[in-house]
């Protein structure tokens, strides 16, 4: 991960680097401190923190893809909410959580490919397509509903999927998920050309790299982890309804930024950013509530940080070889 | 400089592990026979509305007297928009201790049900009803407290009574609007059938073939539209749902505001932020909602004619029961059963009565269900607790 020595002393680059895990590191502290003063239940926080973190995760960590290509996608959330009505759909219809999760991630997965390759045959930004999904998006969730017609929502019977609604499971979904991204991204040609294309999109096309090719790909990653994510959606709270994942795409942008992953995306990605990310975020909403904040004054308080942290990052871009 | 940074990690890492070893380690002493009200108990509030006056209201009730006056404590949820917020609100308020919740959120009611009653921890609906079979469902719960607060029959009459209201003056053209109706939220759907209903009743005829409690089922199956149209000699000149808040949104409110065809207007709720700002003088508006000051100011312009407002110490019963609940008293019908109680509105028809109502409304020491009062209902039998709530008009309170 992070080596904070050089030659046998800690570098300020090193450490900017290690400025989320740091920043997770503090967080927990402080939160561990209140929880002791403020009488909370610890075990339960800690399983909470994880389950409310869990589903973040998983998305955001297939959303670096994109985020690596300097590119931009705001239809996540609905991407994920169109996924979770259907997969809901397809249970109903057919009573099987391995045709639901099948259902769930094919659907993201298409829904990813349909915004990357109308921005490669439009040769338009993603950023623009992403935004017209959006809207399309949000009315095929209306449509959806009306079709289904039981009202506002769509129901999976919370006792399908009780017994896959623990801990452990959503853990096993996130570590088979990481490991892949882990796999691909570290280890693979597939991160490092990503990397590449995302830093200097130009110098890559020239190598031979194929931007098409490679934003496919960065897609149905994106894809794959919208599709776990709303699987995980479903088991978690399987009353759906139009405003299911509402919040998902903008918390993945905030987890991403806040987990230390630079903005334009580039030769300073990484995939941890998503967990480091999400954990922070996650620790930051539980201290706020144990501290009884207004939800205003929270959501302000989140605001000064996540700006506090886009700054600092772009600090410690500046002295780097490959700005944009 | 790296030697300071170098510093302050290690620190940081020092000060972790020793609030972890100092968590883990933190044993709670405590005894049983004590007072249960020496010791603050904690309780959630799921809120799916943050911004409304009626949502301020409420708040305030809570957050300033009550939590004044009683060793409790309230938490409240962010704006809840879905099921799964709902259960990450509720996971919250057990990490963070507290005994009971109160529920003003209803994405999924029976997930909320379930999650209490799994969690031991209790659980209150603070305004409206469980559907029958819910409640057929989670009525012996043990940590189920209950219900109090307008039904679905008590909003059916309020629409039925504010339409009468305009149809006994002699106003025959109307113009609604049925807010929530279209994202399926029942309470408005019934104060959209009701006003249905009494037009009906006065113009002899039918809305789409139906009559009565029948027009509910109707709007449902028109997902929760309701269409203009002649109803007998009544007729509904325009209608507006949604709370889209965009341009089309405001311009359909002016259109139907404005309409010559129109002589009143009638909303299931928020008539104010929809047509006081675009309504000509001359036209009668009424609404079901809340009273504020601004409610008041519009009563004595004459913006606003007739308001059926929840009060908002209407949640204070919900309160005591589930304080009961905690301190071991919990109060439950012959058959054990929870709490399912119908609560009315106070109607203003003047501008003198919206300021009596708004005056008590909004007092923060001197409410309309003060501690004394709420004192009252805590170990109450069943039935006392029941005719308590059930004298809810603001001269019963008052008397």
């Amino acid at each position: 991960m992070v080596k904070l020595k050089k030659n046998g002393r800690i570098t300020s680059s090193a450490l900017f680097s290690a400025a989320p895990i740091l920043g997770l590191i503090l967080l927990a502290a402080v939160f561990l401190l209140i929880a002791q003063i403020k009488d909370v239940n610890i075990s339960y926080s800690l399983k909470n923190i994880l389950n409310q973190s869990i589903i973040t995760m998983v998305v955001a960590t297939g959303a670096i893809y994109i985020y690596t290509l300097g590119a931009f996608d705001i239809s996540l959330g609905a991407s994920m909410c169109v996924s979770v009505l259907v997969g809901a759909m397809a249970y109903n219809r057919t009573g099987s959580l391995i045709v639901m999760l099948a259902v769930c991630v094919g659907c993201a997965v298409c829904i990813s490919l349909i915004s990357s390759v109308l921005a490669s045959v439009f040769n338009l930004p993603v950023f623009v397509t992403t935004i017209a999904m959006l809207s399309l998006l949000n009315a095929l969730v209306l449509v959806l509903i009306k079709v289904n017609g039981t009202g506002d929502v769509i129901q999976v019977p919370a006792d399908a999927v009780r017994d896959i609604n623990t801990p452990w499971f959503k853990l096993l979904v996130l570590i088979l998920f990481t490991a892949l991204c882990v796999l691909t991204f570290n280890y693979m040609k597939l991160g490092r050309q990503e990397k590449f294309l995302g830093g200097n999109p130009l110098c890559a096309e020239l190598t031979g790299l194929s931007a098409k090719k490679l934003s496919i790909i960065g897609f149905a990653m994106a894809g794959l982890g919208v599709g776990l994510g709303a699987f995980l959606t479903i088991t978690y709270a399987p009353t759906l309804s139009r405003n299911t994942a509402a919040s998902v795409g903008m918390d993945v942008i905030i987890a991403i930024v806040f987990g230390g992953m630079p903005i334009s995306g580039g030769a300073r990605s990484k995939i941890w950013s998503a967990i480091i990310g999400s954990l922070s975020m996650t620790l930051l909403s539980q201290i706020m509530l144990m501290l009884n904040m207004n939800s205003g004054v929270s959501q302000m308080v989140k605001a000064v940080i996540f700006i506090a942290v886009v700054y600092v990052s772009m600090l410690s871009s500046k002295k780097n070889i490959l700005p944009r | 400089m790296m030697k300071t940074l170098k510093k302050l990690f290690l620190l940081q890492l020092s000060v972790l592990m020793a609030v972890c070893l100092t968590a883990c380690s933190g044993g709670k002493s405590g005894g049983s026979t004590e007072d249960p009200s020496a010791k603050t108990v904690k309780i959630g509030v799921l809120v799916s509305d943050t911004t409304s006056a009626e949502a301020l209201a409420f708040r305030t009730y809570y957050k300033d007297y009550i939590q004044s006056v009683y060793n409790v404590e309230f938490m409240y949820s962010d704006e809840l928009k879905d099921a799964a917020a709902e259960q990450s609100a509720i996971d919250n308020f057990i990490a963070n201790n507290c005994q009971a919740i109160i529920s003003f959120a209803s994405a999924d009611r029976p997930a909320q049900i379930e999650k209490c009653e799994a969690e031991g921890v209790y659980y209150a609906v603070a305004t409206g009803t469980l559907p029958a079979d819910q409640y057929e469902k989670y009525k012996s719960y043990e940590h189920y407290v209950g219900a109090i607060g307008p039904d679905l029959p008590t909003e059916y009459q309020a629409g039925y009574d504010m339409a009468k209201h305009y149809l006994d003056a002699g106003y025959t053209k109307f113009g609604l609007f049925t807010g929530a109706s279209v994202y399926f939220t029942e309470m408005h759907i019934y104060r959209a059938a009701g006003m249905l209903a009494a037009m009906c009743d006065a113009g002899g005829g039918s809305y789409a073939g139906k009559t009565g409690m029948d027009i509910v089922g109707q709007i449902m199956a028109d997902g929760g539209n309701v269409n203009p149209g002649k109803i007998g000699n009544i007729e509904i000149n325009g209608v507006v749902a949604g709370y889209d808040f965009d341009d089309a949104w405001f311009g359909k409110l002016a259109a139907v505001a404005n309409d010559p065809n129109v002589e009143v207007l009638m909303a299931v709720g928020s008539g104010q932020t929809a047509f006081a700002g675009f309504k000509p003088e001359g036209k009668k508006l009424g609404d079901i909602d809340c009273y504020t000051k601004e409610s008041v100011e519009l009563m004595e312009s004459g913006t606003l004619d007739y308001l059926a407002g929840k009060f908002s110490a209407s949640i204070g019963p919900a309160f005591a029961a589930t304080l009961s609940a905690v301190y071991g008293k919990p109060i439950r019908d012959k058959d054990g059963n929870a709490l399912a109680l119908a609560q009315g509105y106070w109607v203003a028809t003047s501008a003198e009565d919206a300021k009596k109502y708004y005056e008590v409304d909004s007092s923060t020491t001197n409410p309309a269900y003060t501690k004394d009062m709420l004192d009252t209902l805590i170990g109450a039998s069943y039935d006392d607790f029941a005719k308590f709530v059930s004298a809810y008009s603001f001269e019963e309170i008052k008397k």
